[in-house]
């Protein structure tokens, strides 16, 4: 059985292929960021519902005739839909995001706000989820096969946590009885500990399982017996060689990891009433805020389209033999 | 926890015409007085007061453009009114100094006080406010609630500095009342001539506070006005408000936001759900402020336009069917009293008539079978000519709280009793607009907030059952009555106080015995705040709460 | 977890088999005793609710819809083993009945993920070099959004509902098994046993229908069974964001959500269903990873 891996099938390494690589991915990104901005377009304009009401205040306002249809002119509304699409398209490609129906202000500005402290909490995240999964592989696989049976139930378990359950639990605990953390995120160290552990228990179990999987291969693995063979001490050969293998395929997940932490921040952001993209994007789509709900969906496509290509990178600089299956 | 009476407080008007000594709430700021109970201690000048909202942040603090309450709640703290209600509900001039009418009720006549300025610098006058009554009423503004409330003005003209004359097309006694609600705050005219971005960014009233910056999901910062002025003078206050500043935050989870109150991160919050407030209330730290809004009680309205509900019979047996008071008692833990009235109990013409509303399941199942609905399918449920007796249901998940969703399932589960099928569909807020624009629904819920019992026409007059060209209607019950009309009209334009409450009376028990509208309790508007926050509970007219005379004690 | 599972970019490292794992197979008795603990208990948790979704009746005889205000927020006692909810409804029985829209929903929004996978899967994978590189930029789009976008413009689209949410879950985890279900097939196509097959020039379809995709549907158990948990997670999630099954079907993922109002009040309306939950997805997990190993032997 081949391992299908989450990048596209590599084909060796040669002069003049990284052009032909950079090309393709920067092909291959545009192509994805004009498919996202087409899908949000027309999925968003199926919905029933006049934008034109959307820009008025919402659903129930009773905004006359007249200023329908000035809003309309303005945003171009009036105009055939293909007629709209293309113009938007056009926008896009000159870096135009337009303006948010619902908070009256540039989607760019509104981004430039908003990613910084998304990118923080996901960031913490991935970083707390990794420290996790690594620490609980490492010990777990040091103590034998009951410790391991132990450590993969707790990943297991922690993965199938559903994160607005962990997040109130986590309150009540920490906040309502322990005191410990403040319920309500901010950028304060404090702030932000409840919210980055809801986003990173659940990631850290799916880390946890793939990593203990390479680690106990790596255990068994002929150079980790030479290794042992030479007098190298056990935790000699974990450090040195187990671990390493343990974080490659963890690595490869990053730019899963990256979209599965934007999903998560809907709910955690929701809950924790910070400020960031997923809980925006929950508005915007409420909203009907169609300008907003493109811009994240064409952030969160652009950082996908990078964080593949980057690891990619990685992965060829690491291994120069690529295109072994 | 103190069940909230707007603060007495005493001032010493300016205007001749009122009273020498006069106890108000509403927007009043004022100096405790022994009899207000709720603090003790001197007040300290300074801090910041954190504030968390659970309500959808305003896409625009200016109240003027949409209007919804949270745009009300935060443009409390900034924005004043040119009329407003003290501490026993009456109605008195706040911006204004006075106003009167013609003979005909077709020419009203305001007074703007003087020596009042915005705090851009600009003075307040007749001019002033006409160019916030044009705001209000320019399409592009995109009013509703305001624009509403100032439907009757056919033209106006600022006599001079001081008085504003207003031509109505037809009279309307209930426009001082409109005055009153933030909807129809009065702003700076120079601030008005920006771009409607920039005025929604940082709208600029009179208000004793003033809107310093506004950062999108996270926070409205407010800072004190020191040049404020307080319209009706008082005695012994100082001449501005107490805090430094206001952090108003939008926490949109019942439970963080009852943590963050628990935590000691922020001082008040709004939206407290029924069972944080029960167990606060053996919490001596927290306490609570019953601030029920004006307006319509909260109330499931009954879709008369199309079957099964067209028929009266069938709507009276649902009516009998349901039981709603033991579920408000387990749900609301006593924070809720069961209201049989279409208006709010704070409405002082609101007339109730219990009887109607009696839980007798004996009773339904007999007006069902006269009605036809004798049948009963497999799953238990009455048939008539093959139809299943089926009420469909949307309820918005966002104007709807936990408590009141479980209610609908408790009445769900006594209709089923009685052989009604209810089906609850949970909505956002847009597809739940839809669904009413499109006519389907058999029953529904929606909230509305307006000073005075005028709201009564908005809810029950057949012209109220013409959709805007978004689609949207207020006459929900859809109610064609010429005759409930006729009343509905001359109470809203008679010059003759008691002959109102008479007409509001018959028009009100018509569309109860009518069966129209099944009451459940006042909207709910209840807040928690922390001891340490002291002189909590002046209001406006429409019940947000302002903080004039709020301080924190160190 | 909520989010992570569905998005699982074709889920690889889970589902790949590992030398590793094969070989503690062959390790002594206790040890072998031992590793059939996990997927024996798994296997029991999904048996039972299972049986619960078959016929709740038998495992709990209360009505999980009957009302009761005067016994609302019982706690677990006598009476009502697992406490009661906000209108004195017994949880347990609330549980038991869910059983059959939880994992219905959980199946069909697996299958309809696993039959778009398997339909874009196979295109890529039997369909020539144009039509896998077609279907590759289609699954590179659906992965760059974000799963929870998809369904939430879904569901705005469509309405909520249980088939609104079948299809929108379904939908999010599709591109995942599409890309393992594509490799499988490119595997296979380059068996041994395929190129037999063509040099004795078997047709395509023949081919396609005899030699591959019964081989194919082995690991394709093993994806249903992960997916299943995570299709209930991912159920639950939208019921926080309002988007569940409608009242009042004793979903787990609606009792979850509604619960948390009254966490500080009744910690067992929402930590009973929340449990229920967490041990469905964890015992699909490891059912289907001991599926895999057991496949790979």
């Amino acid at each position: 059985m081949s391992t299908p891996t989450a990048t596209p099938p590599r084909r060796r390494a040669g002069p003049g292929r990284s052009l032909k690589w950079l090309l393709g991915r920067l092909g291959g990104g545009i192509f994805v960021l004009w498919a996202v901005a087409t899908a949000i377009f027309f999925g968003i304009r199926m919905i029933p519902g006049d934008p034109a009401e959307a820009i008025m205040g919402g659903p129930g306002s009773q905004a006359s005739a007249e200023a329908l249809a000035a809003a309309r002119a303005e945003y171009g509304l009036d105009q055939p839909l293909f007629v709209q699409y293309f113009g938007q398209l056009w926008r896009l490609a000159t870096g135009d995001l337009g303006t948010s129906y619902s908070l009256k202000s540039p989607v760019a500005e509104v981004l430039g706000e908003l990613i910084p402290p998304t990118l923080l909490l996901a960031g913490l995240a991935l970083l707390l989820a990794w420290a996790m999964a690594l620490a609980l592989a490492v010990l777990s696989t040091r103590s034998g096969p009951w410790g391991s049976a132990i450590g993969s139930g707790l990943e297991i378990v922690s993965a199938a946590v559903p994160h607005f359950w962990l997040a109130s639990v986590l309150i009540m605990v920490f906040s309502t009885s322990l005191g410990w953390f403040p319920p309500v995120s901010t950028n304060a160290p404090a702030g932000l500990v409840l919210p980055v552990a809801t986003l990173a228990l659940p990631l850290a179990g799916f880390l946890g399982q793939v990593m203990r999987d390479s680690m106990e291969g790596a255990q068994r693995s002929p150079y980790a017996l030479s290794a042992r063979a030479r007098g190298e001490s056990e935790t000699g050969v974990l450090l040195r060689h187990s671990l390493r293998h343990a974080a490659l395929p963890g690595i490869a997940l990053s730019g899963w990891a990256l979209g599965s932490l934007l999903s998560g921040a809907v709910v955690v952001e929701t809950i924790f009433a910070r400020p960031g993209l997923g809980r925006s994007l929950l508005q915007a789509v409420t909203a009907r805020d169609i300008p907003l709900v493109t811009g994240v969906a064409l952030f969160s496509a652009a950082a996908y389209v990078v964080v593949m290509a980057l690891s990619d990178l990685a992965e060829r600089v690491a291994d120069p033999r690529i295109g072994t299956p | 926890m103190t069940h909230a009476r707007p603060l007495a407080t005493k001032l010493i008007p300016a205007a001749a015409a009122l009273a020498a000594a006069m106890v108000l709430a509403g927007c009043t700021p004022g100096t405790t007085t022994p009899d207000d109970g709720g603090a003790a201690g001197t007040p300290v000048t300074g801090g910041t007061l954190v504030y968390a909202s659970g309500d959808a942040e305003p896409s625009c603090l200016d109240p003027h453009v949409g209007g919804n309450y949270p745009q009300a709640l935060v443009a409390s703290q900034y924005l004043e009114t040119l009329y407003t209600k003290d501490s026993v509900g009456k109605l008195i001039p706040w911006l204004a100094e006075d106003s009167t009418v013609s003979d005909d009720g077709l020419t009203r006549t305001v007074k703007i006080r003087d020596g009042i300025k915005f705090t851009d610098g600009t003075a307040l006058d007749a001019a002033a406010v006409k160019a916030n009554f044009e705001h209000l009423l320019d399409p592009a503004t995109a009013s509703s609630t305001g624009y509403l409330a100032l439907g009757k003005i056919d033209s106006m003209k600022a006599v001079d500095a001081r008085t504003l004359e207003l031509k109505l097309k037809s009279p309307d006694n209930s426009l001082l009342e409109s005055f009153s609600m933030p909807w129809v705050a009065i702003e700076s005219p120079t601030a008005l001539k920006r771009s409607q971005a920039e005025n929604c960014e940082s709208p600029v009233g009179t208000g004793p506070f003033k809107v310093a910056s506004w950062k999108k999901q996270e926070a409205v910062n407010l800072v004190r006005n020191d040049a404020y002025v307080l319209p009706v003078e008082q005695a012994g206050h100082a001449r501005t408000a107490h805090l430094d500043a206001i952090t108003w935050r939008f926490i949109p989870e019942a439970a963080t936001r009852y943590a963050a109150l628990q935590s000691g991160e922020v001082q008040m919050i709004d939206n407290a759900q029924p069972d944080a407030i029960a167990t606060s209330a053996k919490n001596p730290a927290i306490k609570h402020l019953d601030a029920p809004r004006p307006g319509a009680s909260n109330r499931i309205e009954l879709n008369s336009s199309k079957a099964p509900f067209n028929d009266a019979n069938v709507r009276e047996a649902f009516i009998h069917s349901v039981n709603v008071n033991a579920g408000i008692d387990s749900l609301f833990f006593g924070t809720a009293k069961r209201s049989y009235s279409p208006l709010s109990s704070v409405e002082p013409l609101a007339y109730s008539e219990e009887s109607l509303f009696s839980n007798d399941p004996a009773k339904a199942g007999k007006l069902l079978d006269d009605a036809g609905w004798s049948q009963r399918d497999a799953q238990g449920y009455r048939v008539k000519d093959g139809t299943r007796l089926s009420l469909t249901f949307p309820v918005s998940t966002s104007q709807s709280i936990p408590a009141e969703q479980s209610l609908f399932e408790q009445m769900q589960a006594t209709a089923k009793d009685s052989g009604i099928e209810i089906k609850i569909k949970l909505l956002d807020l847009s597809s739940w607009y839809g669904e009413l624009f499109a006519n389907n629904y058999n029953l529904v819920s929606a909230p509305y907030t307006k000073v005075g019992p005028g709201v009564l026409s908005i809810l029950f007059h057949s012209d109220s059952t013409i959709p805007a060209p978004s689609g949207y209607f207020a006459n929900l019950s859809q109610v064609k009555d010429p005759s409930l009309d006729a009343l509905l009209n001359k109470a809203g334009s008679t010059k003759d106080e008691a002959e109102r409450k008479d007409l509001y009376t018959q028009a009100q028990k018509k569309v109860l015995e009518g069966y129209y509208l099944l009451p459940l309790y006042n909207q709910q508007n209840h807040f928690l705040y922390s001891e340490k926050l002291k002189n909590v509970g002046a209001t406006t007219a429409v019940a947000s709460p302002t903080f004039f005379d709020t301080w924190l004690a160190k | 977890m909520t989010m992570t599972g569905p998005a699982l970019p074709a889920g690889d490292p889970l589902l790949a088999p590992h030398p590793g794992n094969v070989r503690r197979r062959r390790a002594g008795g206790v040890r072998r005793l031992a590793s059939h603990i996990p997927w024996l208990a798994a296997g029991a948790v999904l048996l039972f609710f299972v049986l619960a979704a078959a016929a709740p009746g038998l495992l709990a005889p209360l009505d999980p819809l009957a009302i009761n205000p005067a016994a609302a927020f019982s706690p677990p006692g006598p009476g009502h083993f697992l406490g009661t909810d906000e209108s004195g409804r017994d949880i347990y029985s609330r549980i038991i009945h869910g059983a059959r829209p939880s994992l219905l929903i959980g199946a069909a929004a697996t299958a309809v993920g696993l039959a778009l996978a398997l339909v874009l899967g196979t295109m890529a994978g039997f369909g020539g070099k144009r039509l896998d590189s077609g279907v590759g930029r289609i699954l590179e789009v659906l992965f760059a959004l974000p799963g929870l976008l998809l369904a939430l413009v879904f569901i705005a689209l469509a309405g909520p509902g249980v088939g609104t949410t079948v299809i929108a879950v379904g939908l999010t985890s599709a591109p995942g098994y599409a890309r393992i279900i594509r490799g499988q097939i490119i595997a296979l196509r380059n068996s041994p046993m395929v190129e037999a097959a063509t040099v004795l020039g078997r047709s395509r379809s023949h081919i396609l229908a005899i030699h591959i995709l019964p081989n194919a549907l082995a690991p394709i158990a093993v994806l249903a069974t992960l997916g299943l948990g995570q299709a209930i997670l991912w159920a639950a999630s939208l019921s926080f964001l309002g988007l569940g099954a409608p009242p009042p079907a004793p979903e787990w993922g609606t009792m979850l959500s509604a619960g948390r109002t009254y966490l500080s009040l009744a910690w067992w309306m929402t930590f009973f269903p929340g449990l229920t939950i967490v041990l469905v997805a964890a015992a699909a997990t490891v059912l289907s990873r001991s599926l895999k190993f057991r496949g790979t032997r």
